[in-house]
């Protein structure tokens, strides 16, 4: 993970509480809710600072992929036994209570792999452009920062972090 | 006219000589074990005379009952299969397709009269034994379902014959290896959708059961006590 | 926790990573031997046929089968430490789901090869694949063996998927601290991730999604493979407690082996100030629970049987209380439960020690079990022409005890590998109380004021 490569004010502080202040500094600063950055080695739920997200879709799409999945194995098991229809057992051809059960399996399939292609997505991984990053953050480090910030602001934006007891970055 | 097979056995004709099931073993390639592996419960037969001991000495009788395939209408050894191998046809056969099977064992296990075998090993038939085995009908691989088939080769034969002289098949044409071998005429097989046929008659008789009937899987096979 | 206990809980979980001792190399090879061995034995096996096996007629299914059945069961280990625990926010779970998980994964990896051991003809084991075939014919849906291929391929696929997200920020550490080819691994594993607030909440999100979604998988996978027995008109295989029998059953030999696998870790890495002593008191009131669960459907089937008083059932019903069976019979009844029992219910005794010997029990008892359900009705069904007896071969054991070696070896190489402690998880849980802005604060005050 390079951070040479990106554009960006940022200082690492030891605790959450810190960052949290780090965040409310920024703020006062004038800088935009989405263009502040905190970077961490856990997530920090609790705090306020976490939580700046809108609720997300991925319940909904869940279940789409499960809906997906419910038709694909109907399709499937009620296609197949028309196509070649061979009795077995004295069952009809296209037997209900079994096909529930290859329905049941298709649809949570499908819920589970809409789950984590969502979740790939929206977390932009797997990623190789360059993101923001600093080794420290491995070590416990919480990093709060402002991406592409406008030439003028830079060195504003260095005051607040360094009031707010982080140590700068770049130096 | 749709055939649908079926049998009818006269158990009080059956003497238990067993001449049904060599027949049965020279028709249709049923490989033999030999001696150390039948210990182990692998030999194969088709069809077995079923012998069963009642009373106490000096009034011991003895019951000969012949279980081969039922051919049952509500085969549990069908929907378990998962490759289709085990299927029932138009006619009313159990059919058990050697190419499908992957010898999951699954139908024997399900079946209640344990007539399906499994190949454990490939068959061998040392020279001059090789030259007894019959052109009609395949020789199994290992790891592979087999069981009776109502001689279906004798059927289809039958069925042949009858198209290309262009008339019906007529009763008592067709007979499985086990009814022409039976001395008695225990053994006795037609059409069952034919009301005039022997098999059908005796199938409507008063002495007639099915074996294992209250397990629902509806088997073709009449036993006449 | 201040920044000095993060990263001596980095250091900690990380290094059985980092730092590996002669002893692994011992262990890996004394297991991959037992592993090769019994790799030899199946090729044996698949040269010269089912023959070489102790499988007869009438017993069609035994041993491979029964390890089947063994190591389904065992997988739910996972789901139910990792889902339902998280589900619930039982907060003591956090050392322990990575462990559960990749118990669940490895065991339904193994599982799923005995299905293909077990074949007459292995080399066609695809026939079970739904796919457009130039054979024409597509697999029977209404075969029971078929919807284990689907549930097995569903359950392993989210149980790898369960496994491997949570582990992502975990690759990300491990990128950061290591160099070189390990470095590029770690990292291309890690998918480049961050740690921004928008992907812990995305990623936090998505684990409560699969949390859901996995327990009806758990459940629905040993139901189906309850139902190769329960599906077939075999006495005492055809009875309506299978589904839920099976799935207690599995939940239960689970938490055995993950608690046996848990203490072998804290032993062999060092991981005492991580899996405390109340980590395994706990797991033992969940032992305790389904060793009562277990024996509650055991009761409940064999009293039904008891009174049906079916000829064809009480044949077999027989056959293990008295006959030949019953030597293992009561062997499991006394490893299920008589024995456990006392051990996991008094507190003094449920200790890591006690709740130790009562897993490796009951691991062996619900083999025992799974081997009591298929062999005795498959020895002694409808006709007593066609009972028969069993008797295992030298190359089923080879291979069952392969597979138990199998396990320990996946198990050993993915602790030296990956973190089996999931860090970022550890770390959450010594969380303080939350900050709230000035908002929610006046929001709480509201909900908890004393109305007059």
């Amino acid at each position: 993970m390079e951070s040479a490569a990106v554009n960006a004010v940022y200082a690492l502080y030891s605790d959450p509480d810190s960052a949290q202040l780090a965040v409310e500094g920024l703020r006062r600063e004038g800088v935009a809710e989405r263009s502040i950055t905190v970077i961490s080695s856990e997530p920090f739920e609790e705090y306020e600072f976490s939580r700046r997200d809108k609720p997300t879709w991925i319940f909904w799409i869940a279940t789409a992929g499960g809906a997906v999945g419910l038709v694909a194995a109907y399709l499937l098991a009620s296609i197949t036994q028309r196509m070649w229809p061979l009795v077995t057992g004295g069952m009809p051809i296209v037997a209900m209570w079994p096909n529930l059960i290859i329905m049941f399996e298709l649809t949570m399939l499908g819920a589970i792999i809409a789950t984590v292609i969502t979740l790939l997505i929206t977390a932009r991984l797997p990623t190789t452009r360059s993101k923001l990053y600093d080794p420290e953050i491995s070590n416990g480090k919480i990093l709060v920062g402002v991406e592409n910030p406008p030439e003028n602001s830079i060195e504003k934006l260095r005051q607040a972090l360094r009031a707010t007891g982080g140590e700068v970055h770049p130096g | 006219m749709t055939h649908r097979w079926g049998m009818a056995i006269d158990l009080d004709r059956c003497t238990g000589c067993e001449a049904c099931v060599t027949a049965c073993r020279a028709e249709n390639n049923v490989p033999t074990a030999g001696p150390d592996q039948a210990a182990r419960g692998r030999a194969i037969h088709w069809i077995r005379v079923e012998r069963y001991y009642e009373g106490e000495f000096p009034d011991v009788r003895v019951k000969f009952r012949p279980v081969l395939c039922q051919q049952c209408d509500a085969a549990p050894c069908e929907p378990v299969c998962p490759t289709y191998a085990s299927h029932h046809t138009e006619e009313g056969l159990n059919a058990q397709v050697y190419n499908r099977c992957i010898g999951t064992r699954y139908c024997a296990n399900a079946c209640p009269y344990n007539v399906r075998f499994f190949d454990f090993a490939n068959p061998v038939w040392d020279k001059p034994l090789n030259l007894q085995l019959n052109p009609d009908v395949s020789v199994r691989e290992v790891g592979v379902m087999e069981k009776c088939t109502f001689c279906v080769q004798r059927i289809n034969e039958g069925k042949t014959r009858a198209k290309s002289e262009s008339r019906e098949v007529k009763d008592g044409e067709i007979t499985p290896a086990c009814a022409q071998a039976c001395p008695t005429t225990a053994i006795v097989f037609g059409d069952l959708n034919d009301p005039e046929s022997e098999v059908s008659r005796l199938s409507r008789s008063p002495r007639g059961s099915k074996l294992l009937e209250d397990l629902g899987t509806k088997p073709k096979i009449t036993y006449l006590r | 926790m201040n920044l000095e206990t993060r990263n001596k809980i980095n250091d900690d979980l990380l290094r059985p990573v980092l730092h590996t001792s002669p002893w692994f190399y011992v262990i890996i090879a004394v297991l991959g031997g037992i592993i090769l061995a019994g790799l030899g034995s199946w090729m044996y096996q698949m040269s010269h046929g089912l023959v070489v096996a102790g499988i007869k007629w009438p017993v069609y299914w035994a041993f491979y089968i029964t390890n089947f059945v063994f190591w389904i069961g065992i997988s739910h280990a996972g789901t139910l430490i990792s889902a339902i625990l998280r589900l619930v926010n039982a907060t003591w779970r956090r050392p322990v789901t990575r462990c559960a998980e990749v118990i669940t994964v490895f065991a339904l990896m193994i599982g799923a090869m005995f299905p293909i051991i077990h074949l007459g003809r292995p080399w066609l084991a695809f026939y079970l694949m739904p796919y457009p075939s130039e054979r024409g014919i597509w697999p029977n849906f209404r075969s029971p063996l078929v919807w284990d291929f689907f549930a097995i391929s569903t359950y392993l696929t989210g149980s790898t998927l369960f496994l491997f997200l949570p582990a992502i920020p975990d690759f990300a550490l491990m990128r950061d601290r290591t160099n070189g080819l390990r470095k590029r691994i770690y990292g291309a594993l890690a998918l480049g991730w961050q740690g921004t607030t928008k992907q812990w909440h995305r990623l936090e999100s998505a684990m409560q999604i699969m949390a859901i979604a996995i327990v009806p998988v758990a459940i629905s996978v040993h139901t189906i493979v309850s139902f190769d027995f329960s599906m077939a008109p075999v006495p005492m295989w055809h009875s309506t407690v299978f589904g839920p029998y099976f799935v207690a059953g599995a939940i239960f030999s689970g938490i055995a082996a993950l608690i046996v696998a848990m203490a072998v870790l804290r032993r062999l890495l060092h991981l005492e100030e991580y899996l405390h002593p109340v980590h395994f008191h706990n797991l033992g009131k969940l032992l305790l629970t389904m060793s009562l669960l277990w024996g509650y459907f055991t009761f409940v089937e064999r009293l039904t049987v008891w009174y049906g008083n079916s000829p064809s059932e009480m044949a077999v019903f027989w056959e293990t209380q008295t006959g030949s069976y019953a030597p293992l019979f009561w062997t499991m009844v006394f490893c299920n439960f008589v024995i456990p029992l006392p051990l996991l219910s008094i507190r003094r005794l449920r200790t890591i020690t006690g709740t130790v010997v009562a897993s490796s029990l009951i691991v062996v008892g619900m083999w025992l079990e799974r081997f009591l359900i298929i062999v005795p009705s498959l020895a002694t069904k409808n006709l007593p022409y066609s009972w028969g007896f069993y008797r295992p071969q030298p190359v089923e054991i080879m291979i069952t005890i392969a597979t138990f070696a199998a396990m320990a070896f996946l198990y050993v190489l993915f602790s030296k590998f990956v973190p089996i402690i999931s860090i970022w998880e550890l770390k959450v849980g010594g969380h303080p109380r939350p900050v709230l802005t000035p908002q929610e604060e006046e929001e709480a005050q509201e909900l908890w004021r004393v109305r007059p």
